[in-house]
């Protein structure tokens, strides 16, 4: 065998196996899940039903706008609340913004369980707040478990932290001479934030999004435990499919309808991060 | 008045040429810096800074990083709050307005073009919130990229520019603005060599054409020399000294001034002062003429239109430039006399 036949083969046994993984583990059950998506339970022939059922059912219908619904929610409030913390970490100096730099991270740290059961003792109607309310003579009842608001708050704890990380490493790229040119010709605090900053980070903006959206329409330990039982997240209507009613090709065809909301989402974050823009070479 | 931190024999001479100067009719005060000081949190910083720049003058800061030279133009630029005193341009205050309200314009060390915007834009960004009507502000563009000598280039972005052109482009943005005073902070420094030497011939171009007031700050004693009708030589924090390029050059009131302009020997006397000699004001002398050192020649080196030659003279190694004509006949390991034709004592 040549040099160069061999490092060749050298370089293919180093991709083989995380390739084999990924065909097994990846590829091999979508297309198994797509095939039984498409299949008659009695007959074992082909059909669009487990796919109607989903998109015909009151009840099925509602599961997915509200999954929608908390999904939009907590992206809209979980990156504005990001993008005024990255804000604040970038252009404050100070021991404050310095120890929250360090600290915001922390959500990232806790197991998601024991977060939503802490979650759940300070705002359920018997929790923390409850209590605190019951000592000055008031009881407070949020009325925030199983209801999209608690569900919305807890994913804010998670996503948070997250969006924030993405776009502060978008506006740490900004350089302070950007910001101060244009401080220096005139640029009103605000005006150099609508001129400069947000043009410069909204692609960090829509990557956060486009993750922060992902990683809730799927989402399971959340409404499973916070969740009520009309409308549900997908996640939960999944789960059912699958473990209560054991119909494995409506089971599938949700899990195809999941992918297809989530792959819109990922062609957008491709669709960014590939578009390069005239200035961007 | 000018005021010189280092006392010494040379200072009298200084302060004397620059009342000549400044007694003349046509020298109007611009900028002017009163007892300035900048503090960090960690200390660094300059204190009690004094200096006046005139009308259509260029002034450079020149010293090692940091010796304070940014800091002082920061605070121009109203990038830094000063600590205390008081800096005026027009004969107003400046300190309490933000960077936006004031008369300055700055450019930048990298090049701080909006990569987002075209060239077109990047200068016409400031136009547009004085509220320029477009025809004026596109004649404007058009006349100033032609100062800059870079027509023609409107549609590009910054990342399509080579890094010369970025600073043209960064000098032309402001002085589309009318600046009363223009803030250069080490603009060059990135550029290789002979871009350098480009923009420094353009800048004094520009500047003699519009005659408007420049602060320039480098770390390049070359280019201080080459661009600045007055230097400001900074040593942490403090100047040095401050005077024009020929006085600071032929007479340096510190020995740090003088090791950091130009070539110098310096030789230890027995009486523990230093006796200082440029290598130009070294000649070589015949034997039995007066001379002030004698040694064994270490090196010849042709250097184009002169020879540098170190000669050992006991402990110290003396550079000489000498014509080449005076060096004919002359080997490594000669014993050769020395005469310095002036010197200075620190």
């Amino acid at each position: 065998m040549s040099k160069e036949k061999k490092r060749m083969a050298f370089g293919y046994a180093l991709v083989m196996p995380a390739f084999l993984v990924v065909m097994l583990v990846v590829a091999w059950p979508i297309v198994t899940a797509v095939q039984k998506s498409f299949t008659d339970p009695e007959t074992g022939g082909f059909t669009f039903d487990n796919y109607l059922y989903f998109f015909t059912d009151p009840n099925q219908l509602k599961n997915i706008f509200f999954t929608m619904f908390v999904c939009f929610a907590t992206v809209a409030i979980a990156i504005v609340v990001a993008y005024l913390l990255a804000l604040y970490l970038r252009f404050v100096k100070s021991p404050v913004a310095r120890l929250i730099g360090n600290l915001y991270l922390i959500p990232r740290f806790v197991p998601s369980l024991v977060a939503v059961y802490a979650m759940i003792t300070i705002i359920r109607d018997s929790g923390l707040i409850n209590r605190i309310s019951l000592l000055f003579g008031a009881d407070v009842k949020l009325g925030m478990m199983y209801h999209a608001s608690g569900m919305i708050t807890m994913n804010l704890w998670f996503n948070i932290p997250f969006a924030a990380l993405m776009i502060t490493a978008g506006l740490g790229a900004i350089p302070d001479s950007i910001i101060e040119g244009a401080r220096d010709v005139g640029a009103t605090k605000w005006k150099t934030f609508t001129s400069m900053i947000l043009p410069l980070s909204y692609k960090d903006v829509v990557v956060a999004s486009t993750f922060v959206f992902m990683s809730n329409v799927g989402s399971f330990t959340t409404p499973y435990l916070m969740g009520g039982n009309a409308p549900k997240m997908l996640g939960i209507a999944l789960f059912d499919q699958f473990n209560k009613y054991l119909r494995y090709e409506r089971a599938a065809a949700l899990s195809v309808i999941m992918f297809l909301i989530c792959s819109v989402s990922a062609a957008v974050y491709i669709y960014t991060n590939l578009k390069e823009k005239d200035w961007e070479h | 008045m000018i005021e010189c931190k280092g006392v010494n024999d040379m200072e009298e001479k200084i302060l004397t040429n620059e009342t000549v100067k400044s007694a003349a009719p046509d020298r109007v005060i611009k900028l002017q810096i009163k007892d300035m000081t900048k503090k960090y949190d960690n200390g660094d910083g300059v204190e009690h800074i004094d200096l006046d720049i005139y009308e259509g003058e260029i002034v450079t800061m020149l010293g090692p990083s940091g010796c304070g030279k940014s800091t002082i133009l920061r605070t121009i630029g109203g990038f830094l709050d000063v600590t205390s005193g008081d800096i005026q341009i027009d004969g107003k205050s400046i300190v309490n307005l933000p960077p936006e309200k004031r008369p300055t314009a700055m450019v930048f060390q990298s090049y701080n073009l909006w990569p987002h915007m075209t060239v077109y834009e990047n200068l016409a960004f400031g136009l547009k919130l004085r509220k320029t009507p477009k025809d004026e502000m596109d004649r404007e563009i058009k006349r100033h990229l032609e100062m800059v000598g870079i027509s023609g280039m409107e549609t590009k972005y910054p990342s399509q520019l080579s890094g010369g052109q970025q600073q043209r482009v960064a000098i032309a943005r402001s002085l589309l603005l009318k600046p009363s005073v223009l803030l250069l902070d080490e603009p060059f420094s990135a550029l290789d060599a002979k871009i350098r030497q480009q923009m420094r011939e353009e800048v004094k171009k520009i500047q003699s054409e519009l005659g408007i007031t420049i602060v320039f700050v480098t770390h390049d004693q070359e280019e201080a020399m080459a661009l600045s009708h007055r230097i400001v030589v900074m040593n942490k924090g403090k100047f040095e000294q401050v005077g024009t390029p020929s006085e600071i050059y032929d007479n340096p009131a510190s020995r740090y001034v003088a090791s950091f302009i130009g070539e110098m020997n310096f030789i230890p006397q027995a009486d523990g002062s230093t006796m200082a000699v440029r290598p130009e004001e070294v000649f070589l002398v015949k034997d039995g003429e007066a001379c002030d050192m004698s040694g064994t020649i270490r090196t010849i080196m042709l250097l184009g239109h002169y020879v540098e030659t170190n000669v050992q003279c006991g402990e110290n190694v003396i550079k000489c430039y000498v014509q080449r004509e005076d060096i004919e006949g002359v080997n490594v390991g000669d014993k050769v006399n020395l005469k310095f034709a002036k010197h200075h004592v620190f």
